[in-house]
């Protein structure tokens, strides 16, 4: 065992990483043996329908369990965001265009206001994010008169933003999904911002002292998942086409499975992109093969559930081996 | 000790009166009376009725709810457990017809195990407490569902055979309806009230909250207590849908997220530190019935319920910052 | 005195590294008071942890009453009537005073506690005691002295036979110290058995009879307080034997630029009235004892504390600094005291470590110049002889000394030309050790002007040219090192102050 993880080529990819994408392969196999119609393209597509809203949930959700922290207000925010710019469009005659930057601009406004009460106010996350959950969800009830909003279908001339989701049977969202995982890893490894980021995560005060300003990092961590989450909300409205009011919740649970099997750690400083793709797609594949076994909604949360205690207890474990 | 400052004798009259619960108590006061003064329907009993309606469920969750944030942690699946015991307990009265008492005693028996479900992911696997919670809150949801097969329940309707326990919380004596409720609510609340401050689980509970390490070094079985907390919390979680039951016809499966902000939300009103260490179940009452009244009386006053969702959000963050603040000053 | 109730004797204890306690002999009779003294690191406290059961002796034998004992843990040692009363308080502040005492032992009537017991039974204390506290109010809202009094309180409850104090009148006032004297009188009127660990010479004379000296983990003597003064004691715990050979004479010329000046600062209880002004190329040695405010006085020049007023000037200018950012920006670096939380990222590599004040220097454009990070760090970790096998390394396997490396480099790839070295050297073996003073002379030589906190008396004065010398958050002497010896810098240190 000890040996292969010292592998130069396992190293390279990440022991964890390897470990996952044998996960996802033999749960697809599991699938596809168990339910007839499961193996081939039409099941992939949806799976992948559902992997793309959630990936980027779960992008944006890495930033800040990386600095230590926790934001489950996503899910509420994205069904806000895809409300408000949905209900633009559809009653106010915004154009489509317009509509897609308001969608990010209202999940980067909860962003920001999460970001600067925990950053500037010390508030601690869970109380920001369950505030945030309601307010989202409030405020999305208020702005539509709790109407539930249906953007235009692919066959109009407005519907071509589901072009990003795919053209044909092309999956161009796979590549857009993938494209901003590549830009995430970019940032979170390669910019000042996702060395400070993941350094804050690891020890503030250490690098406090080193003369960085802390505060304006950590915020840019819930802001930059803010923006994402806006962007998860397009993706959502070009698979699903409506949203109602009042939901949203339990997708946060899900992004948060993909980004802590990943490797991402709850106490902050450690965080892999990769691994947060393939947990989403492992979150994505099993949520499509519970419905193709018949089975209800009700049993994903629950799986979802038992992953993310049971990954963050690994997680719990590992570090105090380490210590 | 003659230069020393003289403790208890510069306390201002508020901080005697109980500090942040005599300030919660004047806000509901204020409330009850702005409310009145723009609306004539407020001030009808049938008003008053179904605010106390809503706050028992809510009231009850707060009073549990109280205890993990007293020891510096929240539990967030008194929402959707809620409504997952009664469907649970529900399912099997309505549709196996078992007797609503035994029907409630599994209601309740469900909150507790979820409740030790908490209490071990918190205090033994040491998860945090934000996240194992939303867990079961997850769980609780999909259990809920799968019980219940995806349907609403009723439990027994009112006349119907069986429906005594509605009386519990709600009884018509010559056409006028008594709220039962609230009374049991209050000897709840000074029950609780009484274990927090008089007991070992509650004394335990706050020295946790205070100083944890502090009190495994007083030898203090810590692990047992900690767990404790999250009990009380689940099993008034399972009160809460007994009374939700009560008071409303039919449980629908996939609701009551949101729930457990209106209770957790209103225990901070009422002087729960998010930190931990402090806090008084009357005081979390009297949160508890701040949010109710907004959330009743925004209609009154021609704002749509759901401002209530965003109003408290923003008071509870309100809360916590001057809660912030408060130490702040304290700290200098 | 009355007969002897507890015996340590030929204790021995290592950790990884370092010999502890070399063969110890303690005793302690009843109805005395017998101060334990050394410097910093002497093994004072250790072995009072190893008789309270907290560490596990490897040789020797702890005689407790006439029988042989050994704790292994606390409450056994509580139980047993050996209690400790931490320099650390360990209280819970949000039950009360009587709550706190009776924590985990509460009385009980059916169910429910008795609080009306305990508050009855603490004031009985509280009598027997003389002290006025009130047992119903917070523990939170009392000042520090009054919770060390209920520490006290909680010891005596216990039953207690033999009671450490370890270094209690390191937070009180004047008066507050008047008390404590006058309880520990009553005890030893009651025939307990006191250790006192202090470093306050003059409380030493006042309240003890005995006196017994540690230095470097041995035991040097037992003394009875009256036949002896206080430079005997000095002399005891500084010891006659010097390894390194003290600094001679100043290398800074008389006229060379101030770079640093401090008027007034004042940070709380710890930083009162601080003046002193840094010379370029000067290695300027803070001396004192624990406690006496040479930390929050750098955390508060450095800006990682508030200060409540007091002017800084860098070369001339005065600045304001009210967070580390703005004191980097003046070119001040600080190391802690206490690397793991303040100095490094331990999941972090070398290099990461080494730019995190200075990244935007490795920047092209938006993106982290990996190579050119990686280039610098190696220069650097070649210039301080850094042992590791690369940059790449994460900073969670290096050796204490090597951390601390990183940590330096850190401030000399920002360009930092005042640097505050707080106990540079502490958890650090020899060899690194000397390393570490190579280094410093080196950088002090091309220009670099150093503060170094130290509590090493022959660190300090094997490095500074100059030492400022703190005792209870004041200035208490400045000294060059041409007239500096231990017992001037030890007597300045100890100076009481009114």
């Amino acid at each position: 065992m000890e040996k292969i993880k010292q592998n130069p080529i396992v190293k390279k990819l990440g022991f964890n990483r390897i470990v996952l994408c044998c996960v996802l392969l033999l749960m697809y196999l599991l699938f596809s043996l168990t339910s007839k119609n499961f193996a081939g393209l039409p099941r992939i597509l949806s799976a992948l329908n559902y992997a793309y809203f959630l990936g980027f949930l779960s992008l944006g959700v890495t930033f800040v369990i990386a600095t230590g922290g926790i934001d489950f207000s996503i899910g509420p925010v994205m069904f806000c965001s895809a409300l408000i710019s949905g209900y633009c469009l559809t009653s106010y005659g915004v154009p489509v265009a317009l509509s897609l930057l308001i969608s990010i601009f209202v999940g980067l406004l909860f962003g920001t206001f999460n970001g600067y009460l925990v950053a500037y106010w010390s508030v601690p996350p869970f109380i920001v994010s369950m505030a945030s959950m309601n307010i989202a969800k409030g405020l999305a009830s208020v702005f539509t008169k709790t109407q539930s909003v249906s953007w235009p279908q692919g066959t109009t001339a407005e519907g071509w933003f589901r072009n990003f989701v795919k053209v044909g049977d092309f999956p161009v969202g796979l590549v857009i999904f993938l494209a901003f995982a590549v830009v995430c890893s970019i940032i979170l490894n390669k910019t000042k911002a996702g060395r400070y980021i993941l350094s804050l995560g690891s020890n503030k005060e250490a690098v406090r002292l080193s003369g960085v300003n802390i505060k304006k990092w950590e915020m840019l961590a819930y802001m930059i998942c803010g923006i994402l989450v806006g962007i998860a909300a397009i993706f959502f409205v070009a698979a699903y086409t409506t949203v109602q009011p009042g939901y949203g919740d339990q997708y946060n649970n899900e992004a948060i499975a993909g980004c802590v099997m990943g490797g991402t750690s709850m106490a902050g400083g450690l965080a892999s992109i990769g691994g947060t793709v393939i947990g989403v797609f492992i979150i994505a594949l099993l949520q499509e093969g519970i419905l193709a076994l018949h089975f209800t909604k009700d049993y994903q949360l629950i799986i979802t559930g038992i992953i993310v205690i049971v990954a963050v207890y690994a997680d719990v474990v590992a570090r105090r081996r380490k210590n | 000790m003659s230069n020393s400052s003289i403790p208890g004798k510069n306390k201002s009259v508020i901080s005697k009166l109980g500090g942040q619960k005599f300030i919660v108590l004047l806000v509901v006061v204020g409330l009850i009376i702005f409310f009145s003064a723009i609306s004539p329907d407020f001030r009808k009993y049938t008003t008053v009725m179904s605010i106390l309606d809503y706050s028992y469920y809510i009231a009850l969750m707060a009073i549990g709810v109280t205890f993990p944030l007293i020891t510096g942690g929240v539990d967030l699946s008194i929402g959707t457990g809620l409504i997952c015991y009664s469907l649970t307990g529900g399912y099997l009265i309505v549709q196996k017809g078992w007797p609503v008492w035994a029907g409630i005693l599994v209601t309740l028996a469900l909150s507790i195990v979820i409740g030790l479900l908490n209490g071990t992911l918190v205090s033994v696997m040491n998860l945090p407490p934000f996240l194992a919670t939303l867990c079961t809150c997850m769980v609780t949801r999909g259990l809920g569902s799968i019980f219940s097969k995806g349907f609403g329940i009723s439990w027994p309707t009112t006349g119907a055979p069986g429906s005594w326990f509605r009386n519990i919380f709600k009884i018509t004596v010559n056409g006028t309806k008594i709220p039962l409720g609230f009374l049991w609510v209050v000897l709840l609340v000074a029950l609780m009230a009484f274990v927090l401050n008089h007991t070992k689980i509650g004394r335990y509970t706050i020295a946790i909250g205070s100083n944890k390490e502090a009190t495994i070094l007083s030898g203090i079985n810590v692990r047992f207590y900690h767990i404790m907390a999250y009990v009380i919390s689940g099993f008034f979680a399972g009160l809460a849908a007994i009374a939700y039951s009560a008071v409303f016809s039919t449980v629908q499966p996939g609701t009551g997220a949101g729930f457990e902000l209106e209770a957790i939300g209103g225990a901070i009103i009422g002087g729960v530190s998010a930190s931990g260490g402090v806090g008084s179940v009357e005081g979390s009452l009297l949160g508890v019935f701040v949010i109710c009244l907004l959330k009743t009386g925004l209609p009154y006053i021609g704002l749509q319920a759901n401002w209530q969702q965003i109003i408290t959000g923003l008071v509870l963050i309100g809360a916590v910052m001057v809660d912030i603040m408060k130490k702040k000053k304290e700290a200098v | 005195m009355g007969e002897v109730i507890l015996t340590m004797n030929e204790i021995d204890k290592s950790f990884p590294g370092v010999h502890a306690l070399d063969h110890v002999n303690f005793e302690v009779r009843k109805g005395e008071v017998h101060a334990l003294m050394g410097e910093n690191g002497a093994g004072k406290s250790t072995l009072m942890k190893v008789l309270t059961g907290i560490y596990k002796k490897d040789s020797g034998t702890i005689t407790y009453e006439g029988k042989e004992v050994e704790f292994h843990n606390t409450r056994e040692a509580q139980n047993a009537g050996v209690v400790i009363v931490h320099q650390e308080l360990n209280m819970l502040g949000h039950l009360t005073v009587a709550q706190n005492i009776f924590i985990g032992r509460e009385f009980k009537k059916g169910i429910t506690i008795d609080d009306k017991k305990m508050n009855e039974e603490a004031k009985k204390l509280f009598d027997r005691l003389h002290i006025d506290i009130d047992p119903t109010e917070t523990m939170s809202d009392l000042t520090v002295g009054k919770q060390q009094m209920c520490e006290i309180a909680k010891a005596i409850s216990h039953d207690a036979k033999v009671i450490i104090f370890d270094e209690p009148s390191a937070a009180l006032t004047e008066a507050e110290i008047e008390e404590l004297f006058k309880i520990i009188r009553d005890l030893r009127k009651q025939q307990m058995g006191i250790v006192y660990i202090s470093h306050r010479m003059d409380e030493i004379k006042v309240i003890t009879d005995r006196v017994t000296v540690m230095r470097d983990g041995s035991y040097v003597g037992t003394l009875i307080t009256e036949e002896c003064t206080k430079d005997d004691i000095i002399n005891m715990m500084v010891g006659r034997v010097i390894y390194e050979d003290p600094k001679a004479q100043s290398m800074v010329p008389k006229d060379a630029p101030v770079v640093l000046k401090v008027e007034h600062l004042n940070a709380g209880k710890m930083v009162q009235d601080v003046s002193f002004e840094l010379r370029k190329g000067e290695i300027l040695g803070f001396s004192g004892l624990m406690g006496a405010g040479r930390t929050e006085t750098a955390r508060a020049i450095f800006g990682a504390d508030m200060k409540e007023s007091g002017d800084i000037y860098v070369n001339g200018e005065k600045v304001t600094i009210n967070s580390p950012e703005d004191a980097v920006k003046c070119g001040i670096g600080y190391l802690s005291e206490d690397r793991k939380r303040y100095g490094i990222v331990v999941q972090k590599t070398i290099a990461e470590n080494s730019t995190m004040a200075n990244l935007q220097k490795y920047m092209k454009g938006l993106f982290i110049d990996k190579k050119a990070e990686r280039d610098v760090t190696q220069k650097y970790v070649e210039s301080l002889a850094t042992k590791t096998p690369s940059v790449d390394q994460l900073v969670v396997n290096l050796s204490g000394g090597n951390q601390q490396k990183v940590v330096i480099a850190k401030w000399l790839i920002r360009d930092c030309d005042i640097l505050i070295f707080d106990e540079p050297t502490r958890g650090i073996d020899v060899g690194a050790k000397n390393e570490i003073y190579k280094l410093m002379n080196k950088l002090a030589e091309e220009g670099k002007s150093i503060i170094m906190i130290s509590s090493e008396m022959t660190e300090i004065l094997r490095m500074s040219d100059r030492i400022v010398v703190m005792c209870e958050g004041k200035k208490t002497g400045e000294i060059g090192i041409e007239e500096a010896s231990q017992e001037a810098i030890m007597n300045m240190a100890t100076r009481e102050i009114g």
